[in-house]
């Protein structure tokens, strides 16, 4: 019973983690229908972003920002380069587009900084509590991770519900037509996603970093667990996003401890391939759009 | 070429085998002629046009967006390794084993896993299908893990090349049981690998137990983590001592001792590693790598990684390297153009223009009386035995079968490579191996004139695949093929007009 907690307490903050990276997906698919398989590489590449600042400054707090702001503008320009010049043409272009963006991204990544796997060490304090006598898995950067993550969910929640533009991304992603013509520039709300979701994905990134090592490829497994987190919540949704994304984490965490970590992608696609026989729609989608 | 052997439509049958017999027929004097280094950049891009091929039925014809050939390949692959390692005869027909029945169940098992994937890629549309496969591209050599004794787990496997007399090809005539033994027992101690096999295989030759070794394996998976707490304490240090000073010379002592220190040192690196760093590690078994960097990134490794087996071969002679590389060529082609012959029959034929029209609309099909899931599952069986014929090509060549030669990025320079040469048409598919296979030695030619820094000339052929494979998308979604082809429509109908 104390290992079951000891699993489930190790796999909250990477599951808030897979949360964050689920949500972003969720930003892309609900402003342009389109599964962003370069979010992963977007991630990947403004951690190393982060890592160059925090060497040069020292400081994580700011290497965080500027990865924030590099994410922002690589989802941008990722949408206006290559997913609003090819979504006109058929989906297996633009899911074939982000594999192409995905790909050249790690290779510029390793071309730049090295293919070899880097450390990024723990703003604070990596090792876990102790309390009653024993030293729970739970560690002070676990808790900084959750409360990051906490906070990036609620402000997008409040951006979405409180705020004339979540409202109108809200519209766009509903029913661009009818946005349009009550007057939301939904191009604009589309670009917004983007760059929200760039944002999201590199907070995600360097929260993820000191728990994995930093790679071209390393993050690569996250996209699986993402994407699994994702389509089970329903894709378009938010909470869903949040709510998988956690649980994802949580079973990984617990089938890893129960026998070995190394099974974790099999069961996150067992998982999808449960979810995608059984309940394809996903459990917190409106729509249901999947049939062939 | 493509017009011209449409007009004979009614003797496809006859015109496809003469193609793919007169490409044979070159590519095996090619072969012949051309030096070693050169015989293997065949072998490679056979074994990519092989794979291809099924991209092109998969991706072009059907429409079905797949990740997942990188994983039949490795199917394919461990098939045919471990087919052609541990069985001496054919089961049920009791004929002796040779390399063409391990292709045979190689294709099976791409067969069987084909229509599985199918069955659930059948109700799957887009971006589902790509992050389904995507998945199983990820996961799927990840199962190696789970079976160290019988996969190899993270090390994988080494396989001797089959030879054509029915024996093995070996540098040093050991016995076939001893390599065996020795791959099976090497799994998972990366920094001894090289030592280990030898004071096992004397281990188990004075025992002449086999299983004993399994059951260590068996027992450190499962007990380890009480075993280092028993260790940890006071007592069980002390008395490890006493023994150890006592029997300090015998063998036993020494035996013991090393099992539990490798035990150990297993069980913490791999459960970290495992996940995270599959190419570094394809790195390190690969000795003679040319290059480290560019293992990681995105689909260019195999490439490094395949140069490995031909670079280690060196030492053994140049005779012997020289036939290995030929043979494994002779294999290749002889698979890439029975696949191609397969494949140009399916294509022209009824079942091509059952893909295409459920590709193009799938109500229509269906209308029309076709299952547009039934013709989805069978580009998916089709492609995936393609696939998996290709893992067991590469197999060969690589000499080698593990996580680290089927990593994610195969899957994705198939793709690219596809997607490059065109996606409708076996040609750029051709197209797409060579460039696969070129690009990188192009840009190792250019950076050894211009003096480019390791990691810049490793990862730079990956950063072009995925810059163009943008562009071709964006401007010419035909590949260079149907580049050509509407270029040389253009080029017909304005002298035409004019």
């Amino acid at each position: 019973m104390i290992d079951f907690i000891d699993y489930l307490l190790g796999g909250v903050s990477s599951g808030a983690i897979i949360a964050l990276m689920a949500l972003a997906l969720v930003l892309v698919w609900r402003s342009t229908r389109v599964v962003n398989f370069a979010q992963i590489g977007q991630a990947m590449f403004t951690t190393y972003v982060a890592l160059t600042i925090r060497e040069l400054t020292g400081s994580w707090f700011l290497a965080l920002i500027v990865a924030m702001a590099a994410g922002l503008v690589l989802g941008v320009l990722v949408h206006f380069l290559v997913i609003r010049p090819v979504k006109r043409l058929d989906t297996s272009g633009a899911i074939i587009a982000t594999f192409g963006v995905l790909i050249a991204l790690e290779a510029l990544a390793a071309m730049v900084w090295g293919g070899d796997p880097e450390a990024f060490p723990p703003p604070i304090e990596n090792a876990g509590y102790e309390l009653f006598g024993r030293i729970w898995p739970f560690s002070p950067y676990d808790l900084l991770v959750l409360v990051s993550v906490v906070i990036l969910v609620l402000a997008l929640s409040v951006v979405f519900t409180r705020t004339n533009v979540g409202l109108a991304m809200r519209a766009s992603a509903f029913n661009p037509e009818v946005a349009r013509l009550s007057g939301v520039r939904v191009n604009r709300m589309l670009v917004l996603g983007w760059a929200i979701a760039g944002l999201v994905g590199a907070v995600a990134g360097v929260l993820v970093a000191p728990l994995s090592t930093l790679s071209p490829t390393s993050f690569d497994i996250f996209l699986v667990f993402a994407f699994t987190a994702a389509v089970i919540g329903g894709l378009d949704s938010l909470v869903g996003a949040v709510a998988f994304g956690i649980g994802t984490g949580l079973v990984i965490a617990l089938v890893s401890g129960y026998s070995d970590s190394s099974n974790a992608p099999l069961v996150a696609l067992a998982l999808l391939i449960l979810n995608l026989l059984f309940k394809p729609e996903g459990v917190f989608s409106h729509h249901k759009a999947r049939a062939v | 070429m493509d017009s011209i052997l449409q007009r004979f439509s009614g003797a496809r049958l006859g015109v496809n085998a003469a193609t793919a017999l007169v490409i044979w027929g070159l590519l095996t004097w090619l072969n012949q002629v051309i030096d070693p280094l050169m015989s293997y950049y065949l072998a490679t891009t056979a074994m990519y046009a092989t794979a291809m091929f099924g991209m092109t039925i998969l991706l072009g014809l059907s429409g079905q967006v797949s990740l997942g050939n990188g994983a039949l390949m490795a199917i394919g692959g461990y098939i045919f390794a471990v087919t052609s390692m541990n069985w001496q005869t054919v089961p049920l027909l009791g004929t002796p084993w040779n390399a063409v029945w391990s292709m045979v169940f190689a294709g099976v098992g791409g067969v069987v896993f084909g229509a599985a994937i199918g069955g659930i890629a059948a109700r799957l549309r887009g971006p589902y299908l790509a992050g389904l496969t995507l998945g199983i591209a990820v996961g799927v050599p990840a199962i190696a893990n789970r079976f160290p004794g019988l996969l190899g787990g993270e090390n994988g496997l080494m396989l001797q090349v089959p030879y054509p007399e029915g024996g093995y090809a070996s540098q040093d005539v050991g016995s076939e049981e001893e390599t065996e033994e020795s791959s099976e027992i090497g799994v998972g101690d990366e920094p001894v690998y090289e030592e280990l096999p030898d004071e096992f295989a004397d281990q188990g030759e004075q025992s002449g137990v086999d299983d004993m070794l399994t059951e260590d394996d068996f027992l450190s998976e499962d007990d380890m983590l009480t075993e280092d707490d028993f260790l940890s304490e006071d007592d069980m240090l002390t008395e490890d001592d006493f023994l150890s000073d006592e029997d300090f010379s015998t063998d036993e002592g020494f035996d013991t001792e090393l099992v539990e220190e490798d035990l150990l040192t297993d069980d913490d690196f791999l459960s970290e590693e495992d996940f995270t760093t599959d190419e570094g590690f394809e790195a390190s078994v690969d000795a003679g790598a040319e290059t480290q960097n560019g293992g990681d990134a995105g689909g260019g490794n195999e490439f490094v990684g395949g140069t490995d087996p031909a670079a280690e071969l060196d030492p053994a002679g140049l005779d012997s390297e020289f036939v290995i590389e030929q043979w494994q060529a002779s294999v290749a082609i002889a698979v890439a153009c029975v696949v191609g012959f397969v494949a140009l029959n399916l294509v022209r034929g009824r079942q091509g223009r059952v893909w295409e029209a459920v590709r193009d609309d799938p109500i229509a099909a269906a209308v029309s009386g076709i299952s547009p899931a039934g013709s989805k599952i069978s580009a998916f069986v089709v492609s995936s035995l393609f696939a998996a014929l290709a893992g067991a090509v590469f197999a060969q060549i690589l000499s080698y079968v593990g996580p680290g030669a089927f990593t994610l990025g195969l899957s994705l320079s198939l793709l690219v490579g596809v997607v490059l040469g065109g996606r409708n048409s076996f040609i750029g598919a051709i197209i797409g191996a060579v460039i696969l296979v070129w690009l990188p030695e192009f840009v190792l030619g250019l950076s050894a004139d211009r003096g480019w820094q390791d990691q810049i000339t490793n990862n730079a052929p990956n950063f072009i695949y995925g810059l163009l494979v943008v562009l071709v998308v964006l401007v010419a979604p035909g590949g260079i093929v149907g580049g050509i082809q509407g270029l040389v429509g253009r080029f017909r109908s304005d002298s035409r007009t004019g």
